[in-house]
């Protein structure tokens, strides 16, 4: 099964490279699933530091769009759904999501979830579930309407329409754009200098950013303030200060 | 008491503090955070300023983060209080009775883009540089900012920022929203000054007013932040009758 649906590589800087190659033949409750095992696999793997989750030209996790059986299964579903896109979430360690094709409904549902998007042409961006009565169902409209704004997200959602990389860059659903063919490798490099800093610092960062974004600035703030006192504690905070003054790379220990 | 890292000026109705710490790059230091919350002081109670300019002009850095050497060897303990320090000078500029204009004149890195960020304009010279170094020092920012940046760029741009812990251009600064304006090196000053006078050349009260109304927008829900506005308009609108 598992490889019927993706496959994950290893490089040997320990970036994870998770490519989906749904059709639309696979239900999204299979894709659903096989991700969620992948996750779990990838936060429990020491040498893993950093994820990239891809797909082919051909599309970024297709799967079919057939309706639920019954608004139980449907309910389910979205349990699931959303379930899954909070462990990407919380995974703990940086993810990126690299399209370079159709990246729609659930694919875009699983891009949201990551730390961002980046893409190259011919990608594309939507959500058409609306012409068979579908909206998004893992979190989608949320995390769209946060990112986006509420009207970008209308327009996408009402219209069904995809959007090509260029007009995803100008409304900032992704942080960069690629030339043609080179996102993958461009991503690589990306993620492996992101590696290179604190992983602690990262995760903690990462953390108090998804906490605090929809609370108040106060209660925001003191959050943060604890965090930030936590980090003095750790080994990274001593050797990232000790080697900027030394003027040297530090070496991090990611605790 | 004089001022040792920064200089305060008035004219034309605008107050300018500059920061100016006599080396290369001014840091956030805890004098320098405690001066700043002194000239916030001293200008809230200025009748004759009703605007204010934050700036590093005419040296290389805005604010190029803390001082390292200071914080080396910071406890948790040490920490708490240095990030409570930092954001009562935040807290002290959000609620300024008058419009506060970041004026980023160079580097701005770390807590030099947390106190950007709470100002209420951010302009800044094309040679600018913008980001947060933490994950390079093994921590995260204590001044606001991840709270902050994600509510100014979306979060994907922040965490992207605060990942990488590379400086931005401020091209890419302008295109995330991180900044409102940027103008070329000779335009820069020119450009502030003239924003800043037209902008304190309106009445205060009205400016006040808004200010908080809009500050309040990102924590309320729209129907309590019009009933807000309503009953703020009704107040300063009758004012200028």
């Amino acid at each position: 099964m598992p490889d019927r649906l993706g496959t994950i590589c290893t490089t040997p800087n320990g970036v994870a490279i998770l490519t989906l190659t749904g059709k639309h033949t696979v239900s999204s409750r299979d894709l659903l699933e096989y991700l969620y095992r992948q996750i779990a696999i990838m936060a429990g793997a020491e040498e893993i530091k950093g994820i990239l989750v891809t797909g082919s030209e051909s599309g970024f996790c297709l799967c079919s769009t057939e309706g639920a059986a019954s608004p139980q299964k449907a309910s389910h579903l979205s349990d699931f759904g959303q379930k899954t896109m909070f462990s990407l979430e919380k995974i703990g360690k940086p993810t990126i999501a690299v399209i370079e094709g159709e990246c729609s409904g659930v694919g875009l549902e699983i891009a949201l979830s990551c730390d961002f998007i980046v893409a190259s042409q011919p990608a594309r961006f939507g959500f058409p579930g609306i012409a068979i009565g579908q909206i998004p169902f893992c979190g989608g409209s949320q995390r769209l309407a946060r990112l986006v704004g509420k009207s970008k997200t209308k327009e996408l959602i009402y219209s069904g329409d995809l959007i090509d990389a260029e007009e995803a860059y100008r409304i900032a659903l992704i942080n960069r754009l690629y030339p043609a063919g080179e996102a993958v490798v461009k991503a690589e490099k990306l993620i492996e200098h992101i590696c290179s800093r604190s992983a602690n610092a990262i995760r903690i960062g990462g953390e108090v950013v998804n906490a605090g974004y929809d609370i108040d600035l106060q209660t925001a703030c003191m959050l943060e303030r604890d965090a930030f006192a936590l980090c003095f504690s750790s080994f990274d905070q001593r050797e990232g200060m000790q080697a900027f003054l030394d003027k040297r790379t530090p070496h991090f220990k990611g605790e | 008491m004089p001022y040792k890292k920064l200089r305060i000026e008035v004219a034309n109705r605008v107050a300018y503090i500059l920061l100016d710490a006599g080396s290369r790059f001014n840091k956030l230091s805890v004098t320098t955070i405690r001066e700043l919350k002194r000239a916030f002081a001293q200008i809230e109670a200025d009748e004759s300023a009703h605007a204010v300019v934050l700036s590093g002009y005419p040296g290389e850095s805005f604010a190029a983060g803390a001082d390292i050497g200071q914080m080396v060897n910071f406890s948790s303990g040490d920490a708490f209080h240095f990030a409570e320090l930092g954001q009562s000078l935040f807290d002290q500029i959000e609620s300024c009775s008058k419009p506060v204009i970041c004026a980023l004149n160079g580097i701005t890195m770390g807590g030099g883009c947390d106190l950007a960020m709470s100002c209420d304009i951010r302009i800044a010279s094309e040679g600018m540089r913008i980001g947060h170094s933490g994950a390079k020092l093994g921590i995260i920012t204590g001044f606001c900012g991840t709270h902050k940046l994600p509510h100014i760029v979306g979060k994907n741009f922040a965490r992207e920022i605060f990942m990488t812990s590379e400086p931005y251009s401020s091209a890419d600064a302008l295109r995330m929203g991180l900044v409102d304006r940027v103008y070329a090196t000779d335009d820069f000053w020119p450009e502030v000054l003239q924003l800043a006078e037209r902008i304190a050349s309106h009445p205060l009260h009205a400016l006040s007013a808004a200010k908080r109304l809009i500050n309040a927008a990102e924590d309320i829900d729209l129907r309590s932040g019009c009933l807000l506005e309503r009953e703020t308009a009704t107040h300063i609108n009758s004012l200028s009758c």
